[in-house]
């Protein structure tokens, strides 16, 4: 005889399901979108050699893997996961520098407010200039876009903690060192994940931005020779790459994310 | 035995605008096992007399000791409970409950021991391992109380502890609360708006002028009744509500 389901137990089984479909329509719209993509080209509603077609994107890989692909994706890569940890690191370590001192903050606050309305990218030949055309200039560029919002998004967040927590806090004796591990930082756990995110877009914005002005090798690099040659499927092979890494990127810090969110401090 | 005793106590907050004359020549003294209510009106400086007590700011004149000894910095011999009930959401109500501890760097067996002990005397033994988001109002508040007992105080400071809570549940965890301090022999002084949560819960009363709050009158509450809301029911009950009400309005 088949057991009546619980409430519960029919309740985890409509959550499961719906998670089910939406992943399978996500599936379906991308190999729809792929499927129609390759059709279009075959039957030449489109210009192939304008547009590319998934099956060359596939050709192309293949000719890429022998002229070193992994040199490529290596080289990007590398940049970008060098820049955003050390943007991120740094950004946060200055954001509770300036928590710390009330005074530094005031006097650091209007370059910090003309910092990040500066278009970073305007900075780019002073970087080559200063630091060389080579890997370090563009993990400069991008330390340079993604440090701005790091101090000014992690400050916001640590500046946010509750007053009367703290009050709570100094009636208990607590130093103001305790109260930065044992409140402040704690309580910014979430600030400091979107920070994360919002960080692995701009890591990726910058890398390719500081290809695009300097660089002999990278997915960046690939994409502005593409497009100089008008090899259109090198073009499009590469921002597939690129969107490939960007999305395990993200992935890896909604791992982070769900560490953080399942232990207590 | 006399806890507290404030001497002439009086502060002024400066700043850039003005200078704010917040409390003047207050003077009062609270023996050990008294339950003493503050009321004034808003603004008076009512949270201002709990923070001088509490060692958060020093008087700009008169003297404040403690069991004999003058009041310098924020230490264990007060806990100070505020008006929310200010629990880390990412902590369980035990680590919550061992902050202080934790912060004077004691957390040995026996403290531990005796916050495990208040958590199971007051119901919040089952929840120990849950986060402040998974309890009620009332259950929180009275986790806040027993954060603050952890720590062991001579004196507790109460800034409207009631106030973010709704009516029904605020008689119950008035309560519970004043049945913990009872048991647990301590001292208290309680700042509220509420007269009749004062009346209900004071040996004796004192009341606030406005600003700069000077004692206008002390009253002591003399109803016969073992719980607050025992003390509701009583007939004295409305006549003590009467004469607080018109001392505070006038
Ligand atoms: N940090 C401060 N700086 C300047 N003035 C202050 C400060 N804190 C309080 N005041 C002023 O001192 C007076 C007394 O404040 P306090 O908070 O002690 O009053 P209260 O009786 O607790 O008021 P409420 O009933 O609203 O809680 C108020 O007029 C307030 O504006
Ligand atoms: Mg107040």
């Amino acid at each position: 005889m088949k057991k009546q389901k619980s409430e519960h137990e029919l309740f985890i089984y409509k959550n499961r399901n719906r998670k089910i479909k939406i992943i399978v329509v996500q599936v379906l719209i991308l190999i729809c979108f792929l499927g129609l993509w390759e059709l279009a080209a075959q039957l030449e509603w489109i210009d192939s050699f304008i547009t590319s077609s998934p099956s060359r994107v596939i050709k192309m890989l293949g000719e890429l893997k022998e002229q070193g692909l992994w040199k490529h994706i290596g080289t990007t890569l590398y940049e970008c996961v060098i820049g955003f940890a050390v943007s991120t690191a740094l950004g946060s370590l200055i954001a509770v520098a300036l928590w710390w001192s009330d005074f530094l903050r005031k006097v650091l606050e209007p370059y910090i407010v003309v910092l990040n309305s500066l278009p970073k990218i305007a900075l780019g030949p002073i970087i080559i200039i200063w630091v060389g055309a080579d890997a370090k200039a563009i993990i400069m560029m991008t330390v340079l876009i993604c440090i701005i919002v790091t101090i000014i998004s992690t400050l916001g967040g640590l500046m946010a903690t509750d007053e009367g927590k703290i009050l709570l806090m100094r009636s208990m004796g607590a130093t103001k060192r305790q109260i930065l591990t044992k409140l402040v930082l704690p309580g910014s756990v979430p600030t400091f994940l979107s920070v994360l995110k919002i960080n692995v877009g701009l890591a990726w914005v910058g890398t390719i931005m500081g290809e695009y002005l300097v660089s002999g090798a990278g997915l960046g690099y690939l994409i502005i020779y593409g497009g100089q040659v008008f090899k259109l499927d090198l073009v499009m092979t590469s921002t597939v790459i690129l969107c490939f890494l960007a999305a395990v990127m993200y992935f890896a810090v909604a791992l982070v994310e769900r560490f953080f969110k399942k232990r207590s401090f | 035995m006399e806890i507290l005793k404030m001497n002439n106590v009086s502060l002024t907050y400066q700043t850039v605008e003005q200078e704010t004359k917040a409390i003047e020549n207050i003077t009062l003294s609270i023996e050990d096992g008294e339950f003493i209510a503050l009321v004034g009106p808003s603004g008076c400086g009512k949270t201002t007399i709990l923070s001088l007590i509490s060692g958060l700011m020093k008087p700009s004149g008169g003297t404040i000791t403690l069991m004999g000894k003058p009041v310098e910095r924020p230490g264990s011999e007060t806990g100070y409970m505020l008006q929310r009930d200010m629990l880390f959401e990412w902590r369980t109500i035990e680590k919550n409950i061992l902050l202080g501890p934790e912060i004077h760097r004691n957390l040995s067996d026996e403290v531990k021991g005796k916050a495990e002990d208040l958590l199971k005397k007051y119901g919040l033994w089952e929840f120990r391992d849950r986060y402040p988001g998974q309890l009620s109002g009332g259950m929180r508040q009275r986790a806040a109380l027993i954060r603050t007992l952890a720590l062991d105080p001579k004196l507790l400071l109460l800034d409207e502890p009631f106030s973010a809570l709704d009516f029904q549940t605020r008689l119950s965890v008035c309560n519970d609360v004043y049945e913990i301090i009872k048991s647990e022999k301590k001292t208290a002084l309680l700042v509220t708006h509420d007269i009749s949560e004062a009346v209900s819960l004071a040996d004796r009363i004192v009341v606030l002028s406005a600003r700069p709050a000077v004692v206008k009158k002390t009253f002591v509450i003399d109803i016969d009744a073992p719980t607050p809301l025992k003390r509701r029911e009583k007939s004295e009950f409305g006549k003590w509500f009467d004469t607080i009400w018109k001392e505070v309005s006038v």
